[in-house]
């Protein structure tokens, strides 16, 4: 009958996109992932787990996860709560809210590239803004703290290519960049808060500052704030061009900050090992997966007053 | 005993004025509700009394003492808004609980997970509170849900019960049954008035609705345009209104004004209709008759200063019904209040005769305001009240 396949002319169009666009290219990546598949070979070996053994047991990749969790257990809570006080902060000004709100953002516009050369600068060991910043503190009661004090004697750490500083650092340039957009998440997120609860709240005795924000602010802030972090954690797993802009080849010294998009990239492209690449992408894709259930299941159980 | 005291408030909003110089003293234990139309400042008003708001000048007064440097949360005030404002995340029962616990506890005491540890004590009492009051309030089943699990009447009654837990100086309303439905609305205004009876407490009552004002106050501010025109119990703002814009605001359906004129005798005359009452100041020139529903009835053909006209519209509310009848050949509508058994009769398009009930007239001068009139000794025009 003609009309009973009517309903495929309608969510036809859509399901196909879906499936090319989407689901294939994900299922491509799954497949890939057990062959040794290189670019141009005409055929692919098919290698069934080795892939995956090899990034759970070997050194390199054990760098790989742990550039990749000291960023991002550095870059959410940090960028998050930044986000969240200097959202407060604006929130609370009466004047040059929107002044604060643009220069705030304005490292999440800047593109990070361009922004890697003028911190590459800052960094620099001898003409870097930082360490001359840092000398000069030389010899104040600063130096009562063991490590300036040491910084003194010794010369402050080469930020970027000191094995032991460089991913901090690195996350450092990711909190000032990433920051500024989970404040404007945030401030969306306070101009739905009903002021009548704060004035519930004043009634009810909340004078300080603190009180309103435990008992107003912050449990209405929750929608926004699970989803602020699950894009942080999102987005810091992603990092990657800070990584390549800094450290081209190799990931930093001693691979410390060989982060996953990095090792995908140097992988699969520039090595062009497309099954250890593709095998890195679903473990990645992997973890970004069970932080959204996270997220959404968070969301159902509790952060919904309806 | 005076209880709370506004004097002279103020308040402008950038240029626009919304209160323009508010006197109201209080009474302790009092039931007092401002009443007017929407924008007219009541919340304003109310928000200047609570402390969230700062009036432009004025005092205001609370016990004996000057609070207007004195924030919300120390003038020991309870408020109920219209939205209720509960907080959602938390049940009914720690919504009851968090006056008690920002007042009673100490900030050890407040941790979360830690506090009722520590202050397991005063925890018990406030939990106790909490509990005697959703009793009274008949809420008690309700302590384990979040407002958004409520009815609208539930989570009235939680904000209700909020306010209640501790003792305050005054309950300030605003509009808290406006988010009701209509039977609901009636019922909670007998309970409110109860509550009151009990509790002995000042209440501050915001509305929109003449009605709810008539039925729980024990005296009611008519305000206007931010200013209180005027002060007074129930009965006597009904009765004996004294500017027109009170006698239309209060009453339901609203009362019927005809246009008249004051004759050089102080008597005012609306076509045959000439009231038996003389103006006492000389006033003359045009002025508006008040006459309310309840005070018109039907009448037959013929009878002296009668006023025929036309059923334009009639209202079944069961008890009463209202004739809108079209006089002075269709430029006025009387609104009549006439018995299910006497309107039964009267149907669409048919002419009837309406006569007022004598003594009742209200007359209002071309300002507005009320006008004296009495029964004079002499007069030209027969006495007929
Ligand atoms: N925060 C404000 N800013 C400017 N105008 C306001 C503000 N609050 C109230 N108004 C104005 O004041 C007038 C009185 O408001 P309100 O007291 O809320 O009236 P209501 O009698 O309906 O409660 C209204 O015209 C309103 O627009
Ligand atoms: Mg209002």
């Amino acid at each position: 009958m003609q009309t009973a396949k009517a309903h495929w002319w309608f969510v036809g169009p859509a399901l196909f996109l879906m499936v090319v666009i989407l689901l294939m290219p994900i299922a491509i990546a799954g497949a890939l992932s057990f062959t040794s598949y290189s670019l141009g070979n005409p055929g692919a070996e098919f290698v069934g787990l080795e892939n995956y053994e090899k990034i759970f047991t070997r050194s390199t990749y054990e760098k790989m996860f742990g550039a990749t969790f000291r960023y991002v257990f550095v870059v959410v809570p940090l960028s998050v709560g930044l986000g969240l006080g200097a959202a407060l902060l604006i929130n609370s000004t009466r004047r040059f809210g929107d002044l604060y709100k643009t220069i705030y953002f304005l490292p999440v516009m800047a593109a990070l590239i361009a922004m890697a050369i003028v911190w590459e600068f800052a960094f620099h060991p001898t003409i870097g803004i930082v360490n001359s910043t840092l000398e000069r503190g030389c010899g104040s009661f600063l130096e009562s703290w063991s490590w300036f004090a040491h910084g003194c004697e010794r010369g402050f750490p080469l930020w970027l290519t000191d094995r032991d500083y460089a991913i901090w650092t690195v996350a450092f340039i990711g909190v000032w960049q990433g920051f500024g957009f989970n404040m404007v998440l945030y401030l969306a997120g306070l101009t739905s808060v009903p002021r009548e609860l704060y004035h519930a709240a004043e009634m009810d005795g909340a004078e300080t500052a603190w009180d309103r924000f435990r008992l107003v602010t912050w449990p209405m802030l929750g929608p926004t704030t699970v989803f602020v972090v699950t894009i942080s954690f999102i987005r810091s797993f992603q990092v990657f061009d800070t990584v390549e802009a800094f450290y081209p080849q190799g990931g930093g010294p001693s691979k410390s900050v060989y982060v996953m998009m990095f090792a995908i990239y140097e992988k699969a492209i520039q090595q062009n090992l497309m099954g250890i690449g593709a095998a890195i992408t679903v473990v990645f894709l992997a973890f970004v997966m069970f932080l959204t259930l996270m997220q959404r299941w968070i969301v159902e159980r509790r952060v919904h007053y309806t | 005993m005076t209880a709370i005291s506004l004097s002279a408030i103020e308040k402008s909003f950038g240029t626009t004025s919304v209160l323009n110089g508010i006197n109201l003293d209080i009474a302790d234990g009092e039931f007092l509700t401002l009443v007017g139309p929407s924008g007219c400042g009541k919340s304003t008003l109310l928000r200047i009394l609570a402390g969230l708001e700062a009036p432009s000048s004025g005092e205001v007064v609370i016990g004996g003492q000057t609070v207007n440097a004195v924030r919300p949360a120390r003038r020991n005030l309870a408020m109920v808004f219209q939205s209720y404002a509960l907080y959602p995340h938390l049940t009914v029962l720690q919504n009851m609980m968090t006056p008690l616990k920002l007042r009673d506890l100490s900030l050890t005491g407040r941790l979360p997970l830690l506090g009722p540890v520590f202050a397991r004590g005063q925890y018990r009492a406030i939990v106790e509170q909490v509990r005697e009051t959703a009793q009274i309030l008949k809420i008690g089943h309700l302590l384990d849900r979040k407002p958004g699990q409520l009815s609208g009447g539930q989570r009235q009654r939680a904000a209700l019960g909020r306010a209640m837990v501790r003792k305050p100086v005054a309950f300030l309303m605003d509009e808290p049954l406006s988010n009701l439905d209509a039977a609901l609305r009636i019922h909670m205004r007998s309970e409110l008035a109860e509550l009151h009876r009990s509790l002995k407490t000042t209440f501050v009552y915001v509305t929109h609705d003449q009605a709810e004002a008539l039925t729980m106050s024990d005296r009611m501010a008519v305000m206007m345009d931010g200013e209180i025109l005027q002060l007074g119990a129930p009965h006597t703002v009904y009765n004996d209104p004294q500017d027109i814009r009170v006698a239309e605001f209060v009453g339901a359906p609203r009362i019927n004004l005809l246009p008249g004129s004051l004759d050089n005798n102080g008597y005012a005359r609306c076509g045959e209709i000439v009231l038996s009452r003389a103006a006492t100041q000389g006033v003359v020139g045009s002025v508006s008759i008040g006459l309310r529903p309840e005070h018109l009835s039907l009448c037959e053909k013929g009878t002296p200063e009668a006023l025929s006209g036309q059923v334009v519209h009639k209202e079944n509310l069961g008890a009463d019904i209202y004739l809108h009848v079209s006089v002075l050949n269709g430029s006025q509508r009387l609104v009549v209040r006439v018995s299910p058994h006497e309107g039964q009769g009267a149907s669409f398009g048919q002419t009837v005769h309406v006569i007022r009930e004598h003594g009742r007239a209200l007359v209002f001068g071309k300002d507005g305001k009320r006008l004296d009139i009495r029964t004079a000794g002499t007069g030209n025009v027969a006495e007929v009240a």
